[in-house]
Protein backbone atom coordinates (compact mmCIF):
# COMPACT_ATOMS: atom_id res chain seq x y z
CA UNK A 1 0.00 0.00 0.00
CA UNK A 2 2.68 2.47 1.08
CA UNK A 3 4.87 1.33 -1.78
CA UNK A 4 2.06 1.89 -4.29
CA UNK A 5 1.42 5.35 -2.83
CA UNK A 6 5.11 6.19 -3.03
CA UNK A 7 5.12 5.38 -6.74
CA UNK A 8 2.20 7.79 -7.30
CA UNK A 9 1.53 6.31 -10.72
CA UNK A 10 -0.73 9.08 -11.98
CA UNK A 11 2.14 11.54 -11.55
CA UNK A 12 1.57 14.92 -13.17
CA UNK A 13 -1.73 13.71 -14.63
CA UNK A 14 -2.97 13.41 -11.05
CA UNK A 15 -3.12 17.17 -10.62
CA UNK A 16 -3.07 18.36 -14.21
CA UNK A 17 -6.48 16.96 -15.15
CA UNK A 18 -9.34 18.85 -13.45
CA UNK A 19 -12.00 17.47 -15.81
CA UNK A 20 -15.22 16.39 -14.00
CA UNK A 21 -14.27 18.37 -10.87
CA UNK A 22 -15.50 21.68 -9.42
CA UNK A 23 -14.26 25.26 -9.99
CA UNK A 24 -11.87 25.07 -7.03
CA UNK A 25 -10.19 22.04 -8.59
CA UNK A 26 -9.79 23.92 -11.87
CA UNK A 27 -8.31 26.84 -9.91
CA UNK A 28 -5.88 24.41 -8.25
CA UNK A 29 -4.68 23.17 -11.64
CA UNK A 30 -4.40 26.66 -13.11
CA UNK A 31 -2.56 27.88 -9.99
CA UNK A 32 0.14 25.29 -10.64
CA UNK A 33 0.29 25.66 -14.41
CA UNK A 34 0.54 29.46 -14.16
CA UNK A 35 3.08 29.13 -11.32
CA UNK A 36 5.40 26.97 -13.41
CA UNK A 37 4.91 29.22 -16.46
CA UNK A 38 5.74 32.35 -14.46
CA UNK A 39 8.82 30.69 -12.94
CA UNK A 40 10.06 29.82 -16.45
CA UNK A 41 9.49 33.43 -17.50
CA UNK A 42 11.36 34.73 -14.44
CA UNK A 43 14.37 32.59 -15.33
CA UNK A 44 14.30 33.99 -18.88
CA UNK A 45 13.83 37.50 -17.48
CA UNK A 46 16.94 37.06 -15.30
CA UNK A 47 18.79 36.24 -18.51
CA UNK A 48 17.49 39.14 -20.58
CA UNK A 49 17.94 41.77 -17.85
CA UNK A 50 21.54 40.61 -17.41
CA UNK A 51 22.15 42.04 -20.89
CA UNK A 52 21.76 45.47 -19.27
CA UNK A 53 25.27 44.83 -17.92
CA UNK A 54 26.53 43.08 -21.06
CA UNK A 55 25.18 39.58 -20.46
CA UNK A 56 26.88 36.71 -18.59
CA UNK A 57 30.38 38.03 -19.30
CA UNK A 58 29.55 41.74 -18.95
CA UNK A 59 31.20 44.05 -16.44
CA UNK A 60 28.88 47.07 -16.29
CA UNK A 61 25.91 48.87 -17.86
CA UNK A 62 26.15 48.63 -21.64
CA UNK A 63 23.84 50.65 -23.90
CA UNK A 64 24.71 48.56 -26.98
CA UNK A 65 24.06 45.25 -25.20
CA UNK A 66 20.70 46.56 -23.92
CA UNK A 67 19.80 47.77 -27.41
CA UNK A 68 20.67 44.33 -28.77
CA UNK A 69 18.41 42.49 -26.34
CA UNK A 70 15.67 45.01 -27.19
CA UNK A 71 15.80 43.91 -30.82
CA UNK A 72 15.35 40.30 -29.68
CA UNK A 73 12.35 40.78 -27.34
CA UNK A 74 10.70 44.12 -28.20
CA UNK A 75 8.63 42.75 -31.07
CA UNK A 76 5.23 41.14 -31.63
CA UNK A 77 6.38 37.76 -30.32
CA UNK A 78 7.96 39.22 -27.16
CA UNK A 79 4.96 41.45 -26.48
CA UNK A 80 2.55 38.53 -26.94
CA UNK A 81 4.57 36.61 -24.34
CA UNK A 82 4.23 39.61 -21.97
CA UNK A 83 0.44 39.76 -22.44
CA UNK A 84 0.18 36.02 -21.67
CA UNK A 85 2.55 36.48 -18.72
CA UNK A 86 0.35 39.19 -17.19
CA UNK A 87 -2.72 36.98 -17.69
CA UNK A 88 -1.03 34.08 -15.87
CA UNK A 89 0.66 36.25 -13.23
CA UNK A 90 -2.43 38.19 -12.16
CA UNK A 91 -4.59 35.07 -11.93
CA UNK A 92 -1.84 33.34 -9.92
CA UNK A 93 -1.57 36.33 -7.58
CA UNK A 94 -5.29 36.86 -6.92
CA UNK A 95 -6.03 33.15 -6.61
CA UNK A 96 -2.95 32.87 -4.39
CA UNK A 97 -4.41 35.49 -2.03
CA UNK A 98 -7.57 33.33 -1.85
CA UNK A 99 -5.43 30.33 -0.94
CA UNK A 100 -3.54 32.24 1.77
CA UNK A 101 -6.80 33.56 3.26
CA UNK A 102 -8.33 30.09 3.32
CA UNK A 103 -5.12 28.53 4.71
CA UNK A 104 -5.38 30.83 7.72
CA UNK A 105 -9.12 30.16 8.04
CA UNK A 106 -10.15 33.71 7.23
CA UNK A 107 -12.68 32.82 4.52
CA UNK A 108 -13.83 29.46 5.83
CA UNK A 109 -17.16 28.93 7.54
CA UNK A 110 -17.41 27.16 10.86
CA UNK A 111 -17.78 23.37 10.59
CA UNK A 112 -21.34 22.13 10.95
CA UNK A 113 -23.46 19.06 10.32
CA UNK A 114 -23.84 18.22 6.66
CA UNK A 115 -27.23 18.93 5.14
CA UNK A 116 -28.90 18.36 1.83
CA UNK A 117 -27.84 19.24 -0.93
CA UNK A 118 -24.42 18.53 0.62
CA UNK A 119 -22.59 21.53 -0.80
CA UNK A 120 -19.13 21.89 0.80
CA UNK A 121 -19.52 24.72 3.32
CA UNK A 122 -15.78 25.26 3.44
CA UNK A 123 -16.01 26.60 -0.10
CA UNK A 124 -18.58 29.26 0.79
CA UNK A 125 -17.81 32.76 2.14
CA UNK A 126 -16.76 34.17 -1.18
CA UNK A 127 -14.17 31.58 -2.11
CA UNK A 128 -15.71 30.90 -5.50
CA UNK A 129 -16.32 34.62 -6.03
CA UNK A 130 -12.61 35.21 -5.46
CA UNK A 131 -11.77 32.73 -8.22
CA UNK A 132 -13.95 34.70 -10.62
CA UNK A 133 -12.43 37.97 -9.39
CA UNK A 134 -9.02 36.46 -10.19
CA UNK A 135 -10.10 35.54 -13.72
CA UNK A 136 -11.69 38.95 -14.33
CA UNK A 137 -8.68 40.84 -12.94
CA UNK A 138 -6.31 38.74 -15.03
CA UNK A 139 -8.27 39.35 -18.24
CA UNK A 140 -8.55 43.11 -17.58
CA UNK A 141 -4.83 43.33 -16.79
CA UNK A 142 -3.98 41.41 -19.96
CA UNK A 143 -6.17 43.78 -22.00
CA UNK A 144 -4.42 46.77 -20.43
CA UNK A 145 -1.03 45.19 -21.23
CA UNK A 146 -2.13 44.61 -24.82
CA UNK A 147 -3.17 48.27 -25.10
CA UNK A 148 0.16 49.43 -23.65
CA UNK A 149 2.34 47.18 -25.80
CA UNK A 150 0.41 47.05 -29.05
CA UNK A 151 -1.61 50.28 -29.09
CA UNK A 152 0.87 52.61 -27.37
CA UNK A 153 -1.33 53.49 -24.39
CA UNK A 154 0.07 54.12 -20.91
CA UNK B 1 13.54 23.32 8.01
CA UNK B 2 10.18 21.83 9.03
CA UNK B 3 7.60 21.50 6.28
CA UNK B 4 5.14 23.73 8.17
CA UNK B 5 7.77 26.48 8.26
CA UNK B 6 8.39 26.08 4.54
CA UNK B 7 4.67 26.41 3.83
CA UNK B 8 4.53 29.53 6.03
CA UNK B 9 7.50 30.86 4.04
CA UNK B 10 5.54 30.12 0.85
CA UNK B 11 2.55 32.16 2.08
CA UNK B 12 4.65 35.06 3.37
CA UNK B 13 6.65 35.27 0.13
CA UNK B 14 3.37 35.02 -1.81
CA UNK B 15 1.96 38.13 -0.13
CA UNK B 16 5.26 40.00 -0.47
CA UNK B 17 5.47 38.96 -4.14
CA UNK B 18 1.96 40.26 -4.84
CA UNK B 19 2.94 43.67 -3.43
CA UNK B 20 6.39 43.86 -5.06
CA UNK B 21 5.36 42.48 -8.47
CA UNK B 22 2.36 44.84 -8.56
CA UNK B 23 4.69 47.82 -8.09
CA UNK B 24 7.12 46.37 -10.66
CA UNK B 25 4.36 46.03 -13.26
CA UNK B 26 2.89 49.46 -12.48
CA UNK B 27 6.28 51.02 -13.17
CA UNK B 28 5.96 49.86 -16.78
CA UNK B 29 2.97 51.30 -18.55
CA UNK B 30 1.01 52.82 -15.65
CA UNK B 31 3.30 55.11 -13.62
CA UNK B 32 5.76 55.52 -16.49
CA UNK B 33 5.17 55.04 -20.23
CA UNK B 34 6.47 51.59 -21.27
CA UNK B 35 9.07 52.93 -23.72
CA UNK B 36 10.44 55.31 -21.09
CA UNK B 37 10.46 52.59 -18.43
CA UNK B 38 12.68 50.24 -20.43
CA UNK B 39 14.98 52.94 -21.82
CA UNK B 40 18.66 52.57 -20.90
CA UNK B 41 18.86 55.88 -19.05
CA UNK B 42 15.77 55.20 -16.94
CA UNK B 43 16.97 51.69 -16.08
CA UNK B 44 20.37 53.08 -15.12
CA UNK B 45 18.77 55.65 -12.81
CA UNK B 46 16.70 52.90 -11.17
CA UNK B 47 19.71 50.66 -10.55
CA UNK B 48 21.78 53.60 -9.24
CA UNK B 49 19.14 54.72 -6.76
CA UNK B 50 19.65 52.89 -3.46
CA UNK B 51 15.93 52.53 -2.69
CA UNK B 52 14.91 51.15 -6.09
CA UNK B 53 17.99 48.92 -6.33
CA UNK B 54 17.13 47.38 -2.95
CA UNK B 55 13.54 47.02 -4.18
CA UNK B 56 14.75 45.05 -7.22
CA UNK B 57 16.96 42.86 -5.05
CA UNK B 58 14.05 42.15 -2.69
CA UNK B 59 11.82 41.37 -5.68
CA UNK B 60 14.45 38.97 -7.01
CA UNK B 61 14.81 37.16 -3.69
CA UNK B 62 11.09 36.93 -2.89
CA UNK B 63 10.02 35.75 -6.36
CA UNK B 64 12.76 33.14 -6.69
CA UNK B 65 12.26 31.70 -3.19
CA UNK B 66 8.50 31.56 -3.78
CA UNK B 67 8.87 30.10 -7.27
CA UNK B 68 11.36 27.37 -6.47
CA UNK B 69 9.66 26.47 -3.19
CA UNK B 70 6.41 26.15 -5.14
CA UNK B 71 8.10 23.90 -7.68
CA UNK B 72 9.50 21.84 -4.79
CA UNK B 73 5.97 21.36 -3.45
CA UNK B 74 4.75 20.18 -6.86
CA UNK B 75 7.69 17.80 -7.26
CA UNK B 76 7.11 16.37 -3.76
CA UNK B 77 3.64 15.29 -4.84
CA UNK B 78 4.93 13.34 -7.81
CA UNK B 79 6.80 10.86 -5.64
CA UNK B 80 7.33 10.48 -1.90
CA UNK B 81 10.46 8.35 -1.63
CA UNK B 82 13.36 9.54 0.52
CA UNK B 83 15.91 9.73 -2.35
CA UNK B 84 13.45 11.78 -4.43
CA UNK B 85 12.63 14.30 -1.71
CA UNK B 86 16.31 14.66 -0.82
CA UNK B 87 17.19 15.24 -4.48
CA UNK B 88 14.37 17.79 -4.84
CA UNK B 89 15.52 19.63 -1.69
CA UNK B 90 19.13 19.80 -2.87
CA UNK B 91 18.20 20.97 -6.38
CA UNK B 92 15.78 23.58 -4.97
CA UNK B 93 18.39 25.09 -2.64
CA UNK B 94 21.02 25.04 -5.40
CA UNK B 95 18.60 26.65 -7.88
CA UNK B 96 17.64 29.43 -5.45
CA UNK B 97 21.29 30.16 -4.59
CA UNK B 98 22.38 30.07 -8.25
CA UNK B 99 19.62 32.26 -9.64
CA UNK B 100 19.68 34.77 -6.79
CA UNK B 101 23.47 35.03 -7.22
CA UNK B 102 23.11 35.66 -10.97
CA UNK B 103 20.39 38.25 -10.49
CA UNK B 104 22.33 39.94 -7.68
CA UNK B 105 25.35 40.12 -9.98
CA UNK B 106 23.23 42.09 -12.48
CA UNK B 107 22.03 44.48 -9.76
CA UNK B 108 25.56 45.04 -8.40
CA UNK B 109 27.17 45.53 -11.82
CA UNK B 110 24.35 47.86 -12.90
CA UNK B 111 24.67 49.87 -9.70
CA UNK B 112 28.46 50.11 -9.49
CA UNK B 113 29.88 49.06 -12.88
CA UNK B 114 31.45 51.39 -15.44
CA UNK B 115 28.93 52.53 -18.06
CA UNK B 116 29.81 51.80 -21.69
CA UNK B 117 28.17 52.83 -24.96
Amino acid sequence: MAKAAAKNKRGIAGWLNPYHYNAERWAYTFQRVTGVAVLLYVLGHLGDTSFFVGGPTGTGPSASSWAFIGTVFENTFGHTILVLLVLALVFHGVNGIRLVLSEFGLILRKPSAIEFPYKPKALASGQRALIYVGIATAVLSAIWTYLVLFEGMG
Amino acid sequence: MRESRLMLLQYVTALLAVALVSIHLMMQGVILPYDTAISFNNMLSIYRNAVTAVFLEALLLVVLVHGFNGLRIILYELRQTKPWTTWVDVVTVAAVIGTVAYGTRTVILAAFGVVSA
